[in-house]
């Protein structure tokens, strides 16, 4: 009972299919009240769906949706309290923006004076106050986000659903955005679902995430653990940016050292679930790369290219035919150049070991 | 307004943004196209105050006044509201006394007619189209194939059978029946209309207001329509003037009560032996022309937005 209740929002084996398409396939995840928990998956993976299923505009095909530790899976949209922030913003074009952000609480049958005085408080807290006359196509894109969330955040909702809302602004407005959600989380404490492409607003905010993929989650998880412990080799290409290394290997002998063309490397603790002789690959974090230091046993490599990203510089070399990924601190990577030799170090405690036939992680 | 408002501008005339404005001699040239357009509707405007004498007298007569002296006396006319008052009331034999003509009755019939089966189709048709573009049916297509087939064939071609059922029912010559022929003759023109306006809306913005707790019937009416007013206006314009124009089936199935203008201006046409009287036609077509001129006119805003809707990208 005490476990139920603590989550403010459980989905159970929910699926999904539209004409030909399967959009969530046993899809279960719960969220943690007041949770900041983002879905996070390329398009058309089945996030809008799940949102949508959660809102209760789209009935599952089986499985079960619990708010509160109620089955809603079949109960109407009304009295769900839940709100959803669209990808297009979804503002009612013919109404003004007083209008747009008292809607809710006209459908709600609140009276005027208190409608008045909730829109010119969420007004204010979104800096929207010199704009309540316009009509929404008259805003600029940050605007209209503004009034979206505020429509949604007016009837004080307890799950808030933000269905990819940084989408449509240009990187500078998304940077502030990102912050401002993070200060209105912590201001209200409401339970967020945040749907996301993108890897650096689901790390950067998310307190939990989702990683889905094919209708289902594949890894659930705080943002450390999906970076320290992917799952999988999806999980890994798709969390931390550069992505990962990716090294082939043949497992050895005593199913601990792994023979790859940078030469034996050695995994953090024995391996049983993979043969020796088999095919695994290897992969570590370009940040976990690093030159070596003098007196340390590295392995030679050439510089190929170098890609300034301002504080730090991802720094492309070959070794041994193998292209690895490093990032370097922009002092460092000042002093070098494509085609010059260096020695790089590898800890092979940071490697990943993965399964070749089904990307599966063996650490 | 920027300082840089053009006189057009001042006068109230909105101008699209990022358009720079034509030049003196391209409007000209735009009026004198407009003038062409225009031309026949003015030439009967002017015919409507004439005299018979003035009306067919060669060359033309075409202005009513002289300019101070500029124009040749053969081109002017005495301007006369005679047609005008002979519309309602004349006599139908030389010498008779004056009599009604039943034109006010055509007119009244001409507008409730008109009006009420056009706003009969808007009301059914955008609520069909409404449910053809949110909850479509098996075949949905196909029932908007077959609505639009019932325009496909020339009006003189359904009139037998439609002159038959109206004998059959007993509906020839009343209101019910021509109300409800020109109800259906709309009908498909503004299913597939507002069909298309519908399937503009965003579904997110419907579904926004679900979530915001609207039922789906609060989300036509307080989402949806008001979104298409645009549309609904151009739709009833192009109705409107559809039906008030119709005259086929308003000479084969309207009686001597429900006879609208079309028909009754046929008939003065061709009335009394003595030729065509020119400038009376004139004066009940200038007067025809006048309501729907002003509906057109009032909602020529919403018009234009209405015939260029989703051709702008949002």
């Amino acid at each position: 009972m005490s476990e139920a209740s603590k989550h403010a929002l459980r989905l159970l084996g929910i699926s999904k299919s539209y004409a030909h398409v399967r959009a969530l396939e046993r899809l279960s995840f719960d969220v943690v009240e007041g949770r900041f928990f983002v879905l996070f998956g390329p398009s058309s993976v089945g996030k809008t769906t799940a949102l949508r299923t959660i809102a209760g505009l789209v009935k599952p095909d089986s499985g079960q949706v619990e708010i509160n530790g109620k089955d809603v899976s079949q109960a109407p949209i009304a009295g769900r309290g839940v709100s959803m922030v669209f990808q297009s913003f979804a503002l009612y074009p013919h109404l003004s923006v007083f209008e747009n952000l008292a809607y809710p609480l006209r459908e709600e049958r609140l009276g005027r004076e208190e409608i008045a005085k909730r829109v010119k408080e969420t007004a204010t807290m979104l800096k929207l106050s010199h704009r309540l006359e316009r009509k929404p196509n008259t805003l600029s894109g940050g605007e209209q986000q503004r009034v979206a969330l505020g429509r949604s955040l007016i009837r004080r909702p307890k799950i808030l659903l933000l269905d990819e809302p940084l989408t449509n602004l240009d990187a500078k407005l998304r940077h502030d955005m990102r912050a401002e959600l993070k200060r209105l989380h912590q201001q209200f404490g409401m339970t967020i679902v945040y749907a996301t492409p993108d890897e650096l607003e689901a790390l950067s905010m998310g307190e939990e995430i989702a990683v889905m993929r094919d209708g289902a989650v594949v890894q659930h998880g705080t943002p450390d653990e999906l970076y320290e412990n992917p799952v999988d080799m999806y999980v890994a290409g798709k969390i931390g940016s550069p992505h990962m290394n990716i090294i082939t290997a043949i497992t050895g002998a005593d199913k601990t050292t792994f023979e790859t063309a940078l030469g034996k490397i050695t995994a953090r603790s024995k391996i049983k679930s993979v043969a020796s002789g088999e095919a695994a690959i290897l992969g570590i974090r370009p940040s976990d790369v690093r030159f070596a230091n003098k007196g340390e046993a590295g392995v030679k490599s050439t510089v190929q290219m170098l890609e300034p990203l301002g504080d730090v510089t991802v720094v492309s070399i070959v070794a041994r035919g193998e292209t690895l990924r490093m990032v370097v601190p922009e002092s460092a990577a000042l002093a070098l150049r494509p085609g010059q030799a260096t020695s790089i170090f590898l800890d092979h405690k940071k490697f990943h070991v993965f399964r070749a036939s089904d990307g599966q992680a063996i650490t | 307004m920027s300082e840089t408002a053009s006189m057009w501008e001042k006068l109230g005339f909105r101008k699209a943004s990022g358009v720079s404005e034509a030049g003196w001699g391209q409007t000209l040239f735009a009026g004198l196209i407009s003038l062409i357009y225009f031309l026949p509707v003015l030439l009967i405007i002017i015919t409507s105050f004439k005299l018979q004498t003035e009306a067919l007298a060669i060359p033309p007569k075409f202005i009513p006044t002289h300019l101070f002296g500029l124009i040749p006396d053969a081109y002017v006319f005495t301007p006369t509201l005679e047609n005008y008052t002979s519309v309602f009331s004349r006599s139908m034999t030389a010498g008779a006394a004056a009599e009604n003509t039943g034109f006010d009755r055509y007119f009244f019939n001409s507008i409730v007619i008109a009006s009420v089966s056009v706003f009969l189709a808007l009301i059914i048709g955008t609520l069909a189209a409404f449910g053809f573009s949110r909850y479509p049916l098996k075949g949905n297509d196909t029932y908007l194939f077959v609505i639009l087939t019932t325009r496909m064939l020339p009006a003189i071609v359904v009139i037998i059978p439609v002159i038959l059922m109206f004998r059959i029912t007993g509906l020839s010559g009343s209101y019910l029946g021509i109300i409800m022929l020109y109800t259906a003759f709309n009908l498909p023109f503004t299913i597939w209309m507002m069909k298309s306006f519908f399937d503009e809306l965003s579904l997110d913005v419907e579904d926004a207001a679900r979530l915001d707790g609207s039922s789906d019937v609060k989300v036509f009416f307080k989402i949806c329509l008001p979104q298409v007013i645009a549309g609904l206006a151009a739709t009833f314009v192009f109705g409107l003037i559809l039906t008030w124009n119709e005259f086929l089936f308003a000479l084969l199935l309207t009686g001597v009560d429900t006879r609208t203008v079309p028909v009754g201006m046929s008939q003065a046409v061709a009335g009394g032996g003595i030729g065509v009287l020119w400038g009376l036609l004139a004066a009940i077509e200038t007067l025809f022309l006048i309501p729907v001129f002003f509906v057109t006119f009032f909602l020529q805003d919403h018009l234009l937005r209405g015939v260029t809707f989703g051709t702008v990208k949002r």
